[in-house]
């Protein structure tokens, strides 16, 4: 027989969110809760508990929420929950270990209820569920604070000597038979582009080591045959560490002995290889170095290098917890700086460069890349508009940009960028176009309207320029802002083409899984938002390429409130962050780029971000419901 | 007076005898387990009066405490049907009105149920004296039973680990106002047992930080020599 004290009650009613929920579900929760006292001072939940175990409701005191483990245990109060709140909500939704330690500011009491306890309760109770999933604005505030956590904790053991060596190897060792010839480990090593060999025997167990470095001494001066078996060359002498041990002794190990590689062992076999490189990678990549680095770049090697510093800087800024509208557009800025290098050194080595086509042509950014929404796996849409110069016709003018344009695609493509497998780039002859031709194009895409139009309409219409003769793409812009707002008929169909592409959520508002059990997150998730933005955009005569600004700034000339605006650029952005976590999870993990896709499986989200995700898809959601009203489609 | 030392053996129904039988035979509880593998019970009582010789069981409050946490849905809580209800004055200290007294649990029942929540944990109350002697009377009385049963006084326990508070903080009332434990009907007797069980959440933490106790064994022997102090003082 259970006597719970009205009193208990009666507390707990007074506060949210028990006070809106049903007398059935609060008292099935006291009946599980416990209570528990914390002395001043005392910890109550902190990161290195592991996932939390229980979810606590204030009775009486104070709990003061530390940002950070390492620091001062009173000076950084950054959070003081009293009678009543309830934490940490975030971290059990999530299934994680809390980011700061909770610790009680004076005598308290909690009252506790076990985490599986918790979760049946958000099943059950539906207040309850609001409550932990209420506003996104506020929960998107927590995840970022939550992925800023996990990323900085990421980035400081990346960066810190005071990591382990296993969280320091960046793939599996390379590695050759004791038997193998010189001349077929040099042909490895050039392919693979490793500057170091490790021979190992059938069990893993390292044998020798051959570095590049050892070339010039051990086989080009003795003139050594390059058909001796490789071990006769390999230094025996290893340099060997357990996993465990931290980079910063490695680094002591290497200046010490002269080293350049430290093999990293378990259990006997080798595990990975660490260079003095690999520690020096540690540090962070400036940003002002990657600029200047691409400006003065001479050869698409150097460039293919800052692309690579490209992408470390992506990664730290993730860490240093800058948000994704700021993140995509340093994105966008290092990678138009990159492609117009690579454009400007392609005109010059062909050269195009003084010449009046080379004054007469603009390299245009398409898609994504024209919105200034790239990640890191864009695929590359490009195309160029020209001005025909005295006595030339378009067709030549074009037949002498082609191949230039088709080599600045194989470059980019060498820096990362994929090429585009709808042959969207400058190379395709129909998208090498006089402005003539182009404003002929557009006019026939908006005043046809077929599938095919209205697909390239959405990528062609983000246009803008990136190298080169500027004022031709604003020429073709102001035009096309006139073409596209008087023709109601193009914004009616655009309006429903978009509509067809719905975000992925059923009925009852659970995910609606394509193949495989994934999500897209580009197709389902960002498309929505992008097409009804440049719906907006067109109709408004805003001339702006980017969503988010397009979204603001059409919002006025559509009458569209401001608070709805808002909520969709959070969704917009958050669905952002998921994407860009993804592809930097994958190229962490080492995966090339062509393994960067937006696929992703919801189960492997934590709750919240599962929760957040079905919030972001029902702000698409509304979204198109407006623009269905707005097109009465 | 004497009806009372001599009342007639009380008559149990088999079920009710089976039932006592039952708890008599549990297993003792060991005290040593530490206070994160124990389970005890904080009780409180309501009494027609504070004459321990005439005054008898109104109401029985009781919270386990499992492993040092209050467990909410382990609390007991009942009122014991009275052959006449307690004077007036009485009634406006624990609110327990005439006809609720009368409508109440069938004393022999209601003990056997408490008997078997408490189990053979340990026994924790502010003053046991009190609580213990009205328990026992009425459990010979109306179970016919000795009552044999390890209690632990907070009374003694707190002011030997806060001992320059010991003439400050006599009862209850002082104590739960020092570490700010609110009571929302003060004279209930459940909701005074969890007040006492949020005291010795706190004597369990003291204890442990200042004197290295971990169990309730230890707890038992500070209150034998507080009592020993206060004897001799």
């Amino acid at each position: 027989m259970s006597a719970i004290h009205p009193s208990e009650l009666a507390f707990i009613t007074k506060h949210a969110p028990f006070d809106r929920m049903e007398l059935a579900h609060v008292l099935w929760m006291l009946e599980r809760m416990s209570m528990g006292y914390y002395a001043a001072g005392e910890v109550i939940v902190s990161p290195e508990q592991g996932a939390v175990d229980r979810f606590l409701v204030i009775k009486q005191g104070v709990v003061h929420g530390e940002q950070s483990v390492a620091k001062a245990t009173d000076t950084d109060t950054w959070m003081e929950l009293a009678e009543g709140e309830c934490f940490p909500l975030g971290a059990l939704l999530a299934n994680r270990p809390v980011a700061s330690i909770y610790r009680a500011g004076s005598d308290t009491f909690c009252y506790e209820l076990a985490a599986a306890d918790f979760l049946e309760l958000i099943a059950t109770s539906a207040a309850f569920r609001d409550f932990c999933t209420r506003r996104i604005a506020n929960l998107l505030e927590h995840s970022k604070q939550v992925i800023q956590a996990q990323y900085s904790h990421s980035s400081a053991e990346q960066q810190s000597l005071a990591s382990p060596l296993s969280s320091v190897i960046r793939r599996a060792p390379v590695t050759c038979a004791p038997d193998a010839t010189i001349r077929q480990v040099l042909e490895i090593m050039r392919e693979q582009r490793i500057g170091s060999m490790v021979a190992v025997d059938e069990e893993g167990r390292p044998l020798g080591i051959m570095t590049l470095h050892d070339v010039l001494d051990r086989i080009a001066i003795p003139q050594i045959d390059l058909d001796l078996p490789v071990m006769e060359v390999m230094s025996t002498e290893l340099s060997v560490m357990p996993p465990q041990a931290l980079a910063h002794e490695a680094a002591l190990m290497m200046a010490k002995h002269g080293f350049r590689h430290v093999l990293v062992v378990e259990d006997g076999k080798l595990a990975g290889l660490v260079s003095e490189k690999d520690l020096f990678a540690l540090q962070r990549v400036g940003l002002r170095q990657i600029g200047a680095t691409i400006r003065h770049a001479e050869t698409p090697q150097v460039l293919q290098q800052a692309a690579t510093d490209i992408r470390k800087m992506a990664h730290n800024m993730m860490a240093q917890g800058v948000a994704p509208e700021q993140l995509t557009q340093f994105i966008s800025a290092f990678n138009d700086l990159l492609t117009a290098r690579v454009v400007e050194l392609e005109c010059k080595s062909s050269g195009l460069l003084g010449t009046p086509l080379h004054d007469g042509l603009c390299w245009m950014a398409l898609g994504s890349e024209g919105r200034f929404e790239q990640t890191l796996n864009t695929d590359q849409d490009n195309a160029i508009i020209f001005e025909v110069p005295q006595g030339m016709t378009a067709d030549q003018v074009r037949e002498k940009l082609l191949p230039v344009a088709r080599r600045i695609n194989e470059t980019l493509d060498l820096c990362g960028f994929p090429l585009c497998k709808g042959e969207i780039m400058a190379s395709n002859p129909k998208w090498c176009l006089s402005l003539e031709e182009w404003k002929r194009t557009f006019n026939g895409w908006i005043g046809g309207g077929s599938p095919e139009s209205l697909l390239n309409a959405s990528i062609f219409f983000d246009f803008r320029s990136l190298y080169g003769a500027e004022h031709l793409a604003e020429d073709l812009r102001v035009w096309l802002a006139r073409a596209a707002a008087d023709n109601s008929r193009f914004l009616h169909m655009m309006a429903g083409n978009a509509l067809r592409n719905r975000p992925p959520l059923g009925v009852v508002r659970d995910f609606v899984l394509g193949k495989g059990n994934t999500l897209d997150l580009k197709m389902n998730g960002i498309t929505p938002f992008v097409d009804a933005a440049r719906i907006f955009a067109l109709a408004a005569g805003v001339s702006q390429t980017n969503t988010i600004q397009r979204l603001r700034l059409s919002a006025a000339k559509m009458r569209l409130p401001e608070s709805e605006i808002d909520a969709w650029i959070d969704a917009l952005l958050f669905i952002q962050v998921l994407r860009l976590r993804h592809h930097d999870e994958v190229s962490e993990r080492g995966a090339g780029d062509d393994a960067l896709d937006n696929l992703i499986d919801p189960e492997t989200l934590n709750e919240l971000d599962r929760r957040i995700l079905k919030e972001a898809f029902r702000q698409a959601r509304k979204l198109q419901s407006r623009l269905a009203l707005e097109y009465q489609l | 007076m004497l009806q009372r030392w001599f009342a007639p053996k009380p008559r149990l129904t088999a079920q009710q005898a089976e039932r006592l039988a039952a708890w008599v035979a549990l297993p003792e509880m060991g005290m040593k387990g530490g206070f994160e593998r124990s389970r005890c019970v904080v009780v409180d009582v309501e009494t027609t009066g504070l004459n321990l010789m005439t005054d008898t069981l109104i109401s029985i409050g009781a919270v386990a405490v499992v492993n040092g946490k209050i467990v909410l849905g382990d609390s007991f809580y009942v009122v014991m049907q009275q052959r006449e209800s307690s004077r007036k004055e009485n009634i406006l200290v624990h609110g327990i009105s005439g006809t609720a007294q009368r409508e109440g649990v069938e004393p022999a029942e209601a003990l056997l149920a408490f008997l078997e929540f408490v189990g053979k944990s340990p026994l924790v109350a502010f003053h046991v004296t009190f609580d213990e002697t009205m328990i026992r009377r009425a459990v010979r009385q109306y179970l016919g039973l000795a009552l044999k049963h390890p209690w632990l006084d907070l009374a003694y326990v707190m002011p030997a680990l806060y001992p320059t508070l010991a003439f400050s903080h006599r009862v209850l009332d002082s104590w739960i106002g020092l570490f700010n434990i609110r009571i929302e009907t003060r004279h209930h007797a459940l909701a005074d047992a969890l007040a006492t069980a949020q005291l010795l959440q706190v004597a369990q933490a003291k204890a442990r930080q200042k004197k290295a106790i971990t169990d309730i064994s230890g707890l038992r022997d500070l209150e034998r020599e507080q009592r020993w102090v206060s004897g001799v003082s």
